[in-house]
C-alpha cells in the first residue's frame, strides 16, 4: 500500500457519505487539489460509527470504474445496437425537451412517464418535474419497499411509526427484515442491545445472518405472514396480553377486532404457515410480554402481492393493541419534520391539476398508494401535522400498469419514459414484459451510471454522479423529523451531473425557469435547511458544522395534540380511510399469490414454494455486478434449497438448475443449506451479467438468471391496496440445467 | 471441488528429483571410492551427480518468484531452505573436483589421499542434498501427508534408488559388464526397491489409521483418489516392482531398461508428494467451502475488467 | 513493549465481508490474494434445528510462527510488538511460508512475485490508527489492540471471556483469539 500523508498540506476532509444502500454511512474523504487520496469511514457519523460495508469500500472504485457513463450519449444505429454519439448536455436536453413537448402536445401530458429506483436521488425535484409538466406518471419499484406499509399505518395511526426507540426496548421483531446483510449499522445496534438482555424474534423462510443470532426463528412458509399476524392477534386478545388502558383511551374498533379475529387461531394458522401453533403462541407472548417492543419493518410483506395490504394492516394491529406506540421504548410516531422544508414542501403538487392527477395509471384499481388515497390521508395528515407525506414514492403511478399501457396503448398510450437509477428490466416484476415495454416506448432516455440493459435500449444515456460526487440529506423519503447531512468531496468527474441538475435543466427548457430558482444542488439544500436557524452561509458550512439535526425526543406526541391525524382523532383498528376506499376495514385473510391449499393443480406442475427478493451482501438490488473487488465473493448467482428436496430432485451442490415458474424460467447454481425448509426455495435478485454482450437481444444476459421473471404482476395477484406484486411465495419448480444452454432474451 | 491453490509447483518437485538423485549419486561414487577395491564408478556418472544438483537447483531458481534475487535465499541459517542451497553449492564444487580426478588432464588426478578426502565430504554433502528436501516437508505440520519423519525415509530412499539407476545407467552406456565394487549396485539398487515398497506401504497404512482424519483424507488419495493410478501403476508397479525384478538379472540390457523405470517412478512420486502437501492442509473451520467459491481466476467478469 | 493481538467475537459477526473488501481494497490487492477470508460453519443441523457461525480468519501474528523460521532470506520477520511481516525488497518468493503456515494466511502476488501477507496494517498501527479490517467493521466483532495493556479491551476480553485459538495445538501460539458462539 502506498502511504498517504494524511497530515499533509492543502489536505482538506470533506464529510461525504456512502451512496450505496439507504443507511448513507458517514465518510470521511481526504481530497487535495480536487483528487481524492483517501477515505474512511466516518467515526463521529450517528449510525456507522466509522464502520463501512463491503460496498461503502468500494466508493473509489465505483468513482471511477472504467464502465462508468461519462458523457452524455445519443443512440446512432438501431436502439439497443450499442452505437452511441458522444453529445453535449444541451443538445441531449433541448433534444428531449423538444420531444416530450411533442408527444405532450399531440398525446397529452400523461403520455410522459417516469421510472426511479431505490434512493439515489432527490426524487423531489422529479417530481417537482412532472407536476409542472402536468404528468402524474411517476413511478418507482417502491412498492415493493416500504411505501405500502407506511401508507398502510398512516391510514390506522396517522403516520408511520418508522422511528424505532430500540435502547429502551426489551423485544424487537425483525419481520423479514435482515439486517445482518442489508442495514449493517442498525444490526450493530441489535447486536449490541441483545447482549444487554433485548428479546430478538426473527420472521424469516430462511436462517439469515440475522436469524443466527436471534432468541427466537419463525421460519413460515414464504406468503404467509397475514396468517401469522391474525393468529399473533389472536392469541394476544384471547389470552389477555393486551394493553387495555391504552385501547381504551386510543382506539376504536377493539370490539369488531376481537369478533373478527376469533377465527384466526394458532391453529388455523398452523397449516397455511408451516408452524407449529406452539410455535406461533411463543412468538406472540415473547412480543406481548416483554414491553415496550418494537416491530421492525421489512420488505418481505411489502413483496407479498395479493395478501400484502392486509398483512400491513395486521402488523399495525398488533402494536397498537399490546401499546406499542409512542411511549419510551417503543415505535414513535415522530410525525413529518416541523423544522425543516421536507421533500412534500419541495414538489409543487398543487401545481399537478385534478384532472391530471385523476388519469394517474392505476388509481382506479389500486387507490392507497395513488391520488386517491394518498390525497385523503394527505389531508388527515396536513390538518393534523401541517404537513403531508412524500408524494413522491406514497403516489405513484402503477408501474405494471404503466409498462401495460405502453404495450397496448389502454387505457391510453404511454409515448416517453424516463428512467433514473433504476435497471427496471432487473428490478421490477415480470422481466419479460418490463423487457418488452422498454423495447417497445416509443421515447425512452436513462439517467445512470452504467450502460444497464435498459440503458442499452434508451435514445439517450446522460451521465449522473455518484456519492461522492454529489451533496445528500438523509431523511427517510423524506418523512423522518430528523435530517443528516453530507457534502460532495469533489465535483463531478468528466460531464456528469446530478439526477436534480438534469431535472432541473429539462425543466428549464420547458418553460419551468420561475420553478427553478436554485442553481445547484447545494442552493436548494440550504434553501430547506433556513428554518433550522443555524444561520449558516452555505450549505457546506451546515455539513461541516453541525451535520445533522435531530429534533429533541418527544413520547406521546398524541396526549398534547389531542390524538391521532386520522378521521376519527383514534388509532382505528377498523379503519375509516380504508373503508372509504373501499377496502375492509379490518385485515381479511387472504392466502398467499400461489399456495398448495388452494390451487393444488398449480401446485403439481409447481410443488415447491419460491421466495425472492431479499437481499444478499455485496450487492445491492442490481447493482454492484460490475465490481470485481465485490464480485468475487459471490461471482455466480446462487439458489438455495434443502438438501431434503435437492435429493428429491437429484440435485447437488453447485449444479447449475432451472427454477421456473408458470411465468417463466431462470437459472442460478444450487446451493444446499439446512438454513431453508424443504419444500421451499429462495433465488437470488438482480442478476445480469454486464461482462457480457450488452447489446440487444443479449443485453447482459439481463433474463438468464434474473429472479423477476419468476415474479407476478398479474392485477389478480397485486395487492388491492397498494397494488404491490408478488415475488414471495409463489409456487415453482426446479431441475438440473442439462446442457450449457443459455436463455435468449427474445 | 475446484479451488485456486496457494503453493509450490511442478518445477520444485523436478528440483527435488534431481537434487535428490544427484546427491546419491555423490555420496554413492564417495561410498564406492571408500571401500576397499577400485569405485568403478563411471566419469559420466561422477559427473552428472553434481550436474543433476545443478539442474535442481535451476529448477528451484525458476520455481521461485523472482528469480534474480535468488542469491538471497543464502540468508537465514535456521530456515532448511538456507541450509539446503549451502549444501547444495559446496556438493556441487565438491562433486565437479571429485569428477576431476577422473581426467587425466588435470595435475591432482594422481592425488589418491585428496581424492579421498574429497570422497568424504561429498558423501556428507550428498547425503544432506538427498535427505533435506524429506526433512523440509515433513515439518510441515499443517500439511497432513507430509508430516513426520517418514517423509525424511521416502525421500532419501528414493533419492538412493534413483542415484544408484542413474550410476548403472552411466556406467553401462560405455561397457557391457561392470567391473570394480560398482558391480555389486545392481542388487543394492535392488534391495532398495524392495525396501522403497515395503516403507511405502507402511507410511500409507500409518497415514490412512493415523491420528487425525485429515491425514487418512490425504493418504487415501493415493490409494483410491486422484493420485492411485499413476501412484499404483507408474511409481509402485513400473518404477519399483518392476525394476526389482529386471535388476537381479545383472544384464546390461534389462538393468538400462530397470534404470530408466526407476528415474519415471521416482520423477511421478516427487510430484505427487509435492501436490499432495499443496492440496491437503489442515483447513480451517469453513475454509474450504469458503475457497471453492471463489473464482478460479479465468471467469468472464475477471477477464472483462480484471486489467482494466 | 506493545504486543498487539485481535479478538474476534464470532458472536457478533455476521459474514458480511466487508473486513475482506477493505483489506483488498486498500491495500490495493490483486483479485486473487486475500489476507483476510471470512468463513461460514452450517448452518449445521438439521432444519428448523440449525446454527450458524462466521469466522474471520487472517494472519495470527503467531507467537511462534514456523513461516518466519521457514524463510530463506530473512524477509518474513516478526517485529518486537509481534506483527509478523514480509520485507518486500527480500522476498524471492520461495514460498516456504505458504507451506509453513498453518493458516494459508500467505499469498503470492503474481505481478511483483513475492509472497505478502496481512502486517496489521503496521503504519497505520504506528499512526495509532486501527488496522482497515477492524475500522470497517460495522460489527464491531475485530476488536484490536495491545495485550501488554491491562486496560486496553484486547486484554480484558482475553482474559475474561472464554476464548480459543486456531491450530494451538500446532504450538504456534496464534495471537488472534476467537469468542466462539458455539463450539465447532
Ligand atoms: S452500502 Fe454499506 S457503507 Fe454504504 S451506506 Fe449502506 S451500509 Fe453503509
Ligand atoms: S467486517 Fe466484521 S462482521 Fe463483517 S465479516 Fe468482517 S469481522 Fe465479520
Ligand atoms: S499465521 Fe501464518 S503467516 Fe501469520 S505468523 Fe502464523 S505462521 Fe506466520
Amino acid at each position: 500500500m502506498k502511504k498517504i500523508d494524511l497530515q499533509q498540506e492543502g489536505l482538506e476532509i470533506k464529510k461525504a457519505c456512502c451512496y450505496f444502500c439507504h443507511q448513507n454511512c458517514g465518510v470521511l474523504v481526504y481530497v487535495k487539489d480536487g483528487k481524492i487520496l483517501h477515505f474512511e469511514g466516518d467515526p463521529d457519523y450517528p449510525t456507522n460509527t466509522g464502520g463501512l460495508c463491503c460496498r461503502g469500500n468500494v466508493n473509489l472504485i465505483h468513482l471511477d470504474h472504467p464502465a462508468r457513463v461519462n458523457y452524455p450519449l445519443k443512440r446512432k444505429g438501431k436502439r439497443g445496437a450499442g452505437e452511441w454519439e458522444r453529445i453535449s448536455w444541451d443538445q441531449a436536453l433541448t433534444e428531449i425537451a423538444d420531444r416530450l413537448a411533442a408527444i405532450k402536445a399531440e398525446f397529452g401530458a400523461e403520455a410522459v412517464a417516469t421510472a426511479g429506483g431505490t434512493s439515489r436521488t432527490d426524487d423531489w425535484a422529479r417530481r417537482r418535474f412532472m407536476n409542472l409538466f402536468g404528468s402524474p406518471n411517476c413511478f418507482h419499484n417502491s412498492h415493493l419497499c416500504w411505501i405500502p406499509t407506511f401508507m398502510v399505518e398512516t391510514a390506522i395511526y396517522g403516520w408511520s411509526p418508522f422511528e424505532i426507540d430500540l435502547g429502551l426496548s426489551r423485544c424487537i421483531v425483525l419481520w423479514g427484515q435482515n439486517p445482518g446483510a442489508s442495514t449493517l449499522p442498525e444490526m450493530s445496534g441489535i447486536s449490541a442491545l441483545k447482549e444487554k438482555g433485548l428479546k430478538v424474534i426473527v420472521i424469516d423462510p430462511r436462517y439469515t445472518e440475522t436469524a443466527a443470532k436471534a432468541d427466537l426463528w419463525l421460519p413460515l412458509r414464504p406468503g404467509s405472514d397475514l396468517a401469522l399476524a391474525l393468529a399473533w392477534i389472536h392469541v394476544i386478545i384471547y389470552e389477555g396480553l393486551c394493553d387495555y388502558d391504552f385501547i381504551q383511551e386510543n382506539c376504536v374498533g377493539f370490539d369488531e377486532l376481537t369478533a373478527h379475529v376469533e377465527q384466526f387461531t394458532p391453529e388455523w394458522a398452523e397449516p397455511i404457515t408451516w408452524l407449529s401453533a406452539e410455535q406461533i403462541r411463543e412468538g406472540a407472548r415473547m412480543y406481548a410480554m416483554n414491553r415496550p417492543g418494537n416491530i421492525q419493518w421489512g420488505v418481505a410483506i411489502d413483496q407479498q402481492g395479493k395478501p400484502a395490504g392486509a398483512a400491513m394492516h395486521a402488523r399495525a394491529i398488533l402494536r397498537a393493541i399490546t401499546g406499542n406506540l409512542d411511549c419510551p421504548g417503543a415505535d414513535l410516531l415522530t410525525g413529518p419534520s416541523q423544522e425543516f422544508i421536507t421533500d412534500e414542501e419541495m414538489e409543487l403538487n398543487e401545481y399537478l391539476p385534478e384532472e391530471q392527477k385523476a388519469k394517474q395509471l392505476g388509481s382506479d384499481r389500486f387507490k392507497l398508494v395513488t391520488w386517491p388515497g394518498y390525497g385523503r390521508i394527505a389531508e388527515l395528515t396536513k390538518k393534523y401535522w401541517g404537513k403531508a407525506p412524500t408524494a413522491e414514492w406514497m403516489c405513484e403511478a402503477h408501474p405494471p400498469t404503466v409498462y401495460n399501457a405502453i404495450l397496448t396503448g389502454k387505457p391510453y398510450p404511454v409515448k416517453a419514459l424516463l428512467v433514473s437509477a433504476t435497471n427496471p428490466v432487473n428490478s421490477y416484476g415480470e422481466s419479460q414484459k418490463t423487457l418488452a415495454a422498454l423495447r417497445a416506448v416509443d421515447f425512452l432516455v436513462t439517467c445512470d451510471y452504467w450502460l444497464t440493459p435498459c440503458a442499452m435500449l434508451s435514445d439517450y444515456v446522460l451521465p449522473i454522479a455518484g456519492s461522492f460526487e454529489r451533496p445528500t440529506i438523509t431523511s427517510t423519503y423524506g418523512c423522518s423529523d430528523f435530517l443528516l447531512a453530507s457534502q460532495r468531496a469533489i465535483q463531478p468527474l468528466y460531464e456528469r451531473r446530478t439526477d436534480f441538475e438534469f431535472w432541473r435543466d429539462l425543466g428549464i427548457k420547458l418553460g419551468q425557469a420561475e420553478h427553478w430558482p436554485w442553481a445547484t444542488l447545494e442552493d436548494a439544500y440550504l434553501y430547506r435547511l433556513e428554518p433550522l436557524g443555524y444561520g449558516v452561509e452555505s450549505y457546506d458550512e451546515f455539513v461541516e458544522y453541525y451535520r445533522f439535526h435531530f429534533p429533541e425526543r418527544q413520547y406521546y406526541k398524541y396526549k398534547e395534540k389531542g390524538g391521532f391525524a386520522t378521521p376519527s382523532g383514534k388509532i382505528e383498528l377498523y379503519s375509516s380511510v380504508l373503508e372509504e376506499l373501499g377496502y375492509p376495514p379490518l385485515p381479511p385473510y387472504i392466502p398467499p399469490v400461489e399456495n398448495e391449499i388452494d390451487h393444488p393443480e398449480v401446485a403439481k406442475e409447481y410443488p415447491l414454494v419460491l421466495t425472492t427478493g431479499a437481499g444478499v451482501m455485496p450487492f445491492h438490488h442490481s447493482e454492484h455486478f460490475q465490481i470485481k473487488e465485490l464480485r468475487f465473493l459471490r461471482h455466480e448467482p446462487q439458489m438455495e434449497i434443502n438438501p431434503r428436496t435437492a435429493k428429491e430432485y437429484g440435485i447437488e451442490e453447485g449444479d447449475w438448475v432451472w427454477i421456473e415458474t408458470r411465468r417463466g424460467r431462470i437459472k442460478q447454481k444450487a446451493h444446499l443449506t439446512e438454513g431453508i425448509s424443504p419444500g421451499v426455495v429462495f433465488t437470488q435478485r438482480g442478476w445480469w451479467y454486464p461482462e457480457r454482450d450488452m447489446r440487444d437481444p443479449e443485453l447482459g444476459g439481463c433474463l438468464e438468471s434474473n429472479t423477476n421473471v419468476l415474479t407476478s404482476t398479474v392485477l389478480e395477484d397485486c395487492d388491492p391496496l397498494s397494488g404491490t406484486w408478488a415475488n414471495r411465495g409463489l409456487l415453482c419448480k426446479v431441475y438440473k440445467v442439462q446442457d450449457g444452454a443459455k436463455e435468449g432474451n427474445k | 471441488m475446484k479451488h485456486h491453490e496457494e503453493g509450490w509447483g511442478w518445477m520444485l518437485a523436478v528440483d527435488f528429483f534431481f537434487a535428490g538423485m544427484g546427491g546419491a549419486m555423490l555420496l554413492i561414487a564417495g561410498v564406492l571410492d571408500l571401500l576397499p577395491g577400485e569405485a568403478g564408478t563411471s566419469l559420466l556418472g561422477n559427473i552428472c551427480g553434481p550436474l543433476f544438483i545443478s539442474l535442481g537447483a535451476c529448477f528451484l531458481i525458476l520455481e521461485l518468484g523472482r528469480p534474480f534475487q535468488a542469491w538471497r535465499v543464502f540468508m537465514n541459517p535456521k530456515a532448511i531452505l538456507t541450509i539446503g542451497a549451502w549444501t547444495m553449492t559446496l556438493a556441487i564444487g565438491f562433486g565437479f573436483i571429485y569428477a576431476s580426478f577422473g581426467l587425466d588432464v588435470f595435475p591432482w588426478s594422481k592425488m589418491v589421499g585428496l581424492r579421498k578426502l574429497c570422497a568424504v565430504i561429498c558423501i556428507i554433502t550428498g547425503l544432506i542434498v538427498a535427505t533435506y528436501p524429506g526433512i523440509l516437508l515433513g515439518r510441515h505440520k499443517s500439511r497432513p501427508f507430509w508430516n513426520g519423519p517418514g517423509m525424511m525415509v521416502l525421500f532419501l530412499l528414493s533419492s538412493l534408488v534413483t542415484g544408484g539407476a542413474a550410476h548403472l545407467l552411466s556406467a553401462y552406456l560405455f561397457t557391457s559388464s561392470l567391473a570394480g565394487n560398482i558391480a555389486g549396485l545392481n542388487l543394492t539398487v535392488a534391495l532398495l526397491l524392495a525396501f522403497q515398497f515395503l516403507v511405502w506401504l507402511v507410511y500409507l497404512w500409518v497415514k490412512i489409521s493415523g491420528t487425525t482424519t485429515r491425514e487418512a483424507v490425504a493418504a487415501r488419495r493415493w490409494l483410491n483418489g486422484e493420485f492411485a493410478a499413476p501412484f499404483k501403476y507408474g511409481f509402485l508397479l513400473a518404477g519399483t516392482l518392476v525394476p526389482f525384478i529386471l535388476l537381479f538379472f545383472e544384464q546390461r540390457g534389462l538393468t538400462m531398461v530397470a534404470a530408466c523405470l526407476v528415474l519415471i517412478g521416482g520423477f511421478i512420486m516427487r510430484n505427487l508428494v509435492v501436490s499432495s502437501g499443496n492440496i491437503d492442509r489442515t483447513w480451517l473451520p469453513g475454509e474450504l467451502d469458503y475457497r471453492s467459491r471463489l473464482p478460479l481466476g479465468d471467469e468472464e467478469f475477471l477477464r472483462a475488467w480484471n486489467n482494466k | 513493549m506493545a504486543r498487539y493481538a485481535l479478538v474476534i467475537d464470532s458472536r457478533r459477526c455476521i459474514g458480511c465481508h466487508s473486513c475482506t473488501v477493505a483489506c483488498r481494497v486498500h491495500n490495493e490487492l490483486p483479485i486473487d490474494m486475500i489476507y483476510n477470508p471470512v468463513t461460514t460453519v452450517g448452518p449445521k443441523g438439521v432444519f428448523p434445528h440449525v446454527r450458524m457461525m462466521h469466522i474471520p480468519l487472517l494472519c495470527m501474528h503467531c507467537d511462534n510462527p514456523p513461516c518466519v523460521d521457514a524463510c530463506p532470506t530473512g524477509a518474513s520477520q516478526q517485529r518486537p510488538d509481534g506483527i509478523v511481516w514480509v520485507d518486500q525488497n527480500k522476498c524471492v518468493g520461495c514460498k516456504a511460508c505458504v507451506m509453513a503456515c498453518p493458516y494459508g494466511a500467505r499469498v503470492s502476488n503474481k505481478e511483483t512475485g513475492t509472497v505478502q501477507k496481512c502486517d496489521f496494517c503496521m503504519e497505520r498501527v504506528e499512526d495509532g490508527l486501527l488496522p482497515f479490517c477492524v475500522k470497517t467493521c460495522h460489527q464491531k466483532a475485530r476488536i484490536f489492540g495491545d495485550l501488554d495493556d491491562k486496560d486496553s479491551d484486547v486484554f480484558k476480553l482475553v482474559n475474561k471471556e472464554p476464548s480459543i485459538r486456531l491450530l494451538a495445538e500446532l504450538g504456534t501460539e496464534p495471537q488472534v483469539y476467537y469468542i466462539y458462539s458455539w463450539e465447532v
